[in-house]
């Protein structure tokens, strides 16, 4: 169960989203992704992206305005 | 000491706090969004006479900016009219338009507080600071030719059951295709 | 250390963060702080003159709004095409139809009392402008990761790269502005302002208005969906 980090740190929107949906093609089912990131739309757009794909998702507030969306590939 | 563990008693509590959740912690979902801009929206039509608008506001300042260093736009068709002169006359402080766009930012920073989610987002590299510069430009410019915005052009034009509303939609939306191509290819 | 979970986040159970949380200083406060002094400013605004501080206080709401639902018209119309979503395209189409049904009630009501219709300066003329224009500005706030109010409220937010947009924004405006004479001579008095009152009778205008609005509100949620129908 390998785990990923993607520094999406102070990139704008979609960015995150779209280096989220690329990376996680690298992933084998039941590897972890782990997406920094400090845009406010993000940590709606990604978990939102994740879930349709039937990901299992979690978000952490790490900081002020910083968070961690922590995506287990399922399929 | 004693102090310190006062305030995350107090931080504590404010995070369970339901009310704050509500109001300023939890995003809210997309349609609550929808609801409450079209009530403003609508308050400002019935309030004010015209429906909300962004970027003429940022003619006029472009104008006062302009001015500011010498230049004169009295001679432009764009600023002619009798009102356009009279606004630009009554200054920066004294523009409505202005204040409401300074309202929004003032707005979403307060939100932002108020969450505990402020953070300054430095520029990252120079080819945001191209796609800054480039995607500005062709705002402003579009909006100008375009007679607005997406609030003045897309969301007002169209709640005006104007016709120009709904082709500002159908190219907006094509922009925003030439757009994505772009970014992907020379900004991310 | 605390394991306090704030905002819409759950609580770890996949994995713990990565990060070791530091100790975040609660801005409330500052928030408050903030909040009094564009009180204070409102009021004042008002005493110079009421409109100034009608628009001051809307201006707020409207950024308060667009911030905390994190609604975004660049991403309604760039989402479809880049990442299959139209969740925002959705709610930005429940706020046509919903500002739509508040603006016709009001002109209607004007027109019903014999006053002049509110809003009109709107109405605008549809030519090669309108096309052009709107087609640069959907290249321009993809590319500038914000819309008009959605830059505004990234300024507010902090991000410097908006606060790049917006000033080049002020600039591309002033060029539009000074451009505008020779677009109005040359392509916008060729076209033409249409009201759909005009054409399909108040009754018939806003059945048109949100028949067109409910198509697209379908077609959105049939492409959000379209893999699950593979």
């Amino acid at each position: 169960m390998a785990e990923y980090e993607l520094d999406c740190l102070g990139e704008a929107c979609p960015i995150p989203l779209v280096k989220a949906e690329k990376k996680i093609e690298e992933l084998a089912i039941g590897d972890i992704l782990i997406v920094q990131i400090d845009h406010s739309c993000a940590m709606k757009n990604l978990p939102e992206w994740a879930r349709k794909e039937g990901h299992n998702v979690e978000i952490e507030e790490v900081d002020d305005g910083e968070w961690e969306v922590i995506i287990e590939k399922t399929k | 000491m004693g102090s310190n563990n006062r305030e995350n008693e107090i931080i504590m509590a404010l995070k369970d706090n339901q009310f704050y959740k509500m109001w300023f912690k939890d995003a809210w979902p997309y349609l609550t969004g929808a609801v409450l801009l079209s009530a403003f929206q609508i308050f400002t039509l019935a309030s004010t006479g015209s429906p909300w608008g962004v970027s003429g506001v940022l003619a006029n300042w472009g104008a006062w900016l302009y001015e500011a260093v010498g230049g004169t736009v009295d001679k432009w068709y764009y600023f002619a009219s009798e009102g356009a002169q009279r606004t630009l006359e009554n200054g920066f402080l004294g523009h409505p338009g202005s204040m409401r766009n300074i309202g929004i930012i003032l707005g979403a920073l307060f939100a932002t507080l108020m969450a505990s989610q402020f953070k300054i987002k430095k520029l990252k590299s120079w080819r945001q600071v191209a796609a800054a510069v480039l995607g500005g430009l062709l705002m402003g410019y579009g909006a100008r030719i375009g007679f607005g915005c997406n609030i003045g052009a897309l969301f007002s034009g169209i709640a005006s059951f104007s016709v120009s509303g709904w082709v500002y939609f159908v190219f907006l939306f094509l922009g925003a295709w030439a757009g994505s191509k772009l970014l992907v290819k020379f900004f991310m | 250390m605390s394991d306090a979970s704030s905002g819409n986040v759950s609580s770890g159970s996949i994995r713990r963060s990565s990060r070791t949380r530091k100790k975040k200083k609660n801005m409330t406060p500052i928030g408050m702080a903030v909040g009094a002094v564009i009180l204070i400013i409102g009021i004042l605004l008002s005493l110079k003159e009421p409109k100034l501080a009608l628009f001051w206080f809307t201006g707020m709401a409207f950024g308060f709004i667009l911030q905390r639902s994190r609604f975004c018209f660049t991403a309604s119309m760039r989402d479809p095409m880049l990442t299959g979503s139209t969740s925002v395209t959705r709610a930005v189409l429940i706020a046509f139809a919903l500002t739509s049904i508040g603006f016709w009630a009001i002109k209607y009501g004007a027109v019903q009392q014999g006053l002049p219709i509110p809003g009109m300066s709107y109405v605008v003329p549809v030519s090669f402008s309108t096309i052009i224009g709107a087609f640069l500005f959907g290249i321009g706030m993809v590319i500038a990761g914000g819309c008009a109010s959605g830059t505004l409220m990234r300024v507010g937010e902090g991000f410097t790269m908006q606060i790049l947009s917006l000033f080049f924004f002020i600039v591309g405006s002033l060029w539009g502005a000074h451009d505008f004479g020779w677009w109005k001579l040359n392509v916008i008095s060729n076209g033409k302002a249409v009201f759909m009152p005009d054409v399909f009778g108040w009754a018939g205008a806003l059945v048109v208005q949100l028949l067109i609005i409910a198509c697209l509100f379908v077609a959105a949620h049939k492409w959000e969906n379209r893999k699950n129908e593979q």
